[in-house]
């Protein structure tokens, strides 16, 4: 069942068109990823999702309700948690909790998620006093206070130190085992090849692909790169002219080999034959990553420095 | 507890958790009152300069609204601007709590400060430099709350709109000081040029001052007064709703 339905989706700010045409559903309990560079448009998207911004054409129904015309009730089910959103320093974490709950028909336990999220410890310490991953977690815990159906996460471990980074993924995975639909939004990688049972890949407002992660990696290009260093000098046209190989270059004391097919295999014996040992063997697997280059054409990382990263359209 | 009253019980406790805030906008009117009682020349004497009335009574009125204008000016347009830099009126928007229940709350919060701290300089100056309870009471109450409301509107169409902490508090102490002049803070209204104290009556804090004086002294407020008062009141609030951006 679809909890979430966008059918084209326009939105502009001036004359920049942020959101191009974007139609989507996420599915019941499933973890929904938005993927893409920043500045793809991803945020506006959630933003219009959660009724913060108006679309400028397209529909968006979420549980069966428009976010504007019955953003009330709307509200009471959709947990949010902003990118770059603060609260006052001196406002401590019990009373942050104690607060949002208050604003719910049936809110979650407060104490339980203080539990839940490991900041039992900090419940009387104050907001400017938390640590990066703490503010993250207490957000995180704001957004689920109100016991939504979805949770609508924002880049959310993004300034996080990796331990802190691995522990939010599991507490996302917890909360799907809850039943909690979550929509994800994220400009890593490995967070929505992790994370996320389906991925939408946005890059420059439009909607490039939509699939599992591992049906995203299966449409990337399937040449596999393999380096080595031999352990005697070798004769790169030798290996150039295998069947499998379509590409031969040094790096270095490195040779890294492009081929298709079996070419690990014929790569090897072909240096097995010829009584050279491939020192530091290194398969590159196709990730991700490589699925974003073969279907936007650019590297997310470059298009990330497009924008700096508090932009937020 | 509703989502209001809860927001408001925070507000405050947030509010009495900044030692400097709580000096300038609640002890400071009192204080004020005092070192000008105790420490100016001949304040607590009948003086023939101002008609025949002591300085000291003639400053009681004006530290009241030195004390309205520090929350409307100088805190209350910083607050809001914080808490719109900072992210937490968009963070409400996602919750099903409007943001205007927070500004109200805030409201709220500024309005019970500005009472407490004038009961504070009143009692004050009644207890240790003779200063008389205000006259006309119902009047005064009314005029006082008039005055706070004038000031605070214009204080919440300054946070309205300022988009970070720095320009909040810029912004709002520009405003602040000329208030401060036209109320009478640096020298009374009684020795203002007559083209100058025409333009003060129109100021929320000069008007606020005059009818503060009359009902202080038993008298009724003067319909001038009141109009401008009224006018700042809702005229900044309607404009201040109009404008107020929630990120």
């Amino acid at each position: 069942m679809s909890v979430i339905e966008v059918e084209s989706l326009v939105k502009r700010y001036d004359d920049k068109l942020v959101v191009d045409n974007v139609t989507f559903t996420v599915e019941e309990g499933e973890i929904f990823g938005i993927l893409g560079p920043n500045g793809a448009g991803k945020t506006t998207t959630v933003e219009s999702i959660s009724g913060l911004r108006r679309a400028d054409s397209g529909r968006i129904s979420v549980l069966g309700l428009d976010p504007h015309r019955d953003g009330a009730e709307l509200k009471q089910r959709l947990g949010v948690q902003l990118q770059e959103s603060q609260l006052p320093d001196r406002i401590k974490v019990w009373e942050a909790l104690d607060l949002y709950s208050s604003f719910y028909r049936s809110p979650a336990s407060w104490p339980d998620l203080l539990d839940q999220l490991g900041l039992a410890e900090k419940r009387n310490t104050a907001f400017a006093k938390l640590s990066g991953g703490q503010k993250q977690r207490l957000s995180i815990a704001l957004a689920l206070v109100g016991n939504p159906e979805i949770a609508i996460l924002d880049e959310l471990t993004t300034g996080l130190d990796p331990q802190a980074r691995r522990d939010t993924w599991v507490l996302i995975e917890q909360l799907r085992d809850r039943g909690v639909t979550i929509v994800l939004v994220t400009h890593f990688m490995e967070e929505a090849e992790r994370l996320a049972d389906r991925v939408a890949l946005i890059d420059s407002g439009k909607l490039i692909a939509l699939d599992t992660p591992a049906g995203l990696v299966g449409r990337a290009n399937h040449e596999q790169r393999i380096r080595f260093r031999p352990s005697v000098p070798v004769d790169e046209k030798l290996i150039s002219e295998l069947p499998e190989v379509t590409d031969v270059t040094r790096a270095g004391d490195q040779i890294v080999v492009t081929g298709v097919g079996n070419v690990l295999h014929a790569l090897i014996s072909l240096l097995a034959r010829n009584q050279i040992i491939a020192e530091q063997l290194r398969v590159d697997q196709v990730t991700l990553d490589d699925a974003f280059v073969a279907l936007t054409g650019r590297n997310l990382d470059t298009a990330d420095t497009s924008q700096s990263p508090e932009e937020t359209t | 507890m509703t989502a209001l009253t809860k927001l408001t019980t925070v507000e405050a406790k947030l509010y009495a958790r900044e030692p400097l805030t709580i000096f300038w906008g609640l002890a400071f009117p009192a204080l004020l009152l005092v070192v000008i009682g105790l420490f100016f020349p001949g304040a607590r004497d009948p003086s023939p300069e101002l008609g025949g009335t002591r300085l000291v009574d003639l400053y009681a009125p004006i530290v009241l609204a030195l004390g309205l204008a520090t929350l409307a000016f100088a805190t209350l347009p910083a607050v809001l601007a914080t808490y719109r830099e900072r992210g937490v009126l968009r963070r409400l928007s996602t919750t099903p709590v409007h943001p205007w229940r927070l500004v109200i709350a805030q409201l709220l919060v500024q309005l019970a400060v500005a009472v407490v701290a004038a009961i504070l300089a009143i009692g004050v100056g009644n207890l240790f430099l003779d200063v008389p309870i205000p006259g006309n009471v119902v009047g005064f109450v009314v005029v006082f709350v008039l005055a706070a409301a004038s000031m605070l509107a214009v204080g919440l169409l300054i946070g309205a709109v300022a988009p970070t902490m720095a320009s909040g508090q810029g912004l709002g102490l520009a405003v602040y000081f000329p208030m401060l002049f036209f109320a009478g803070v640096y020298f009374p209204r009684e020795v203002m040029a007559d083209g100058l104290r025409r333009v003060s009556d129109l100021t929320p804090s000069g008007a606020a001052v005059q009818a503060l004086q009359d009902t202080w002294s038993g008298l009724a407020p003067t319909t001038s007064s009141l109009l401008v008062m009224a006018a700042f009141t809702v005229g900044a609030s309607v404009l201040a709703a109009a404008v107020f951006r929630w990120e």
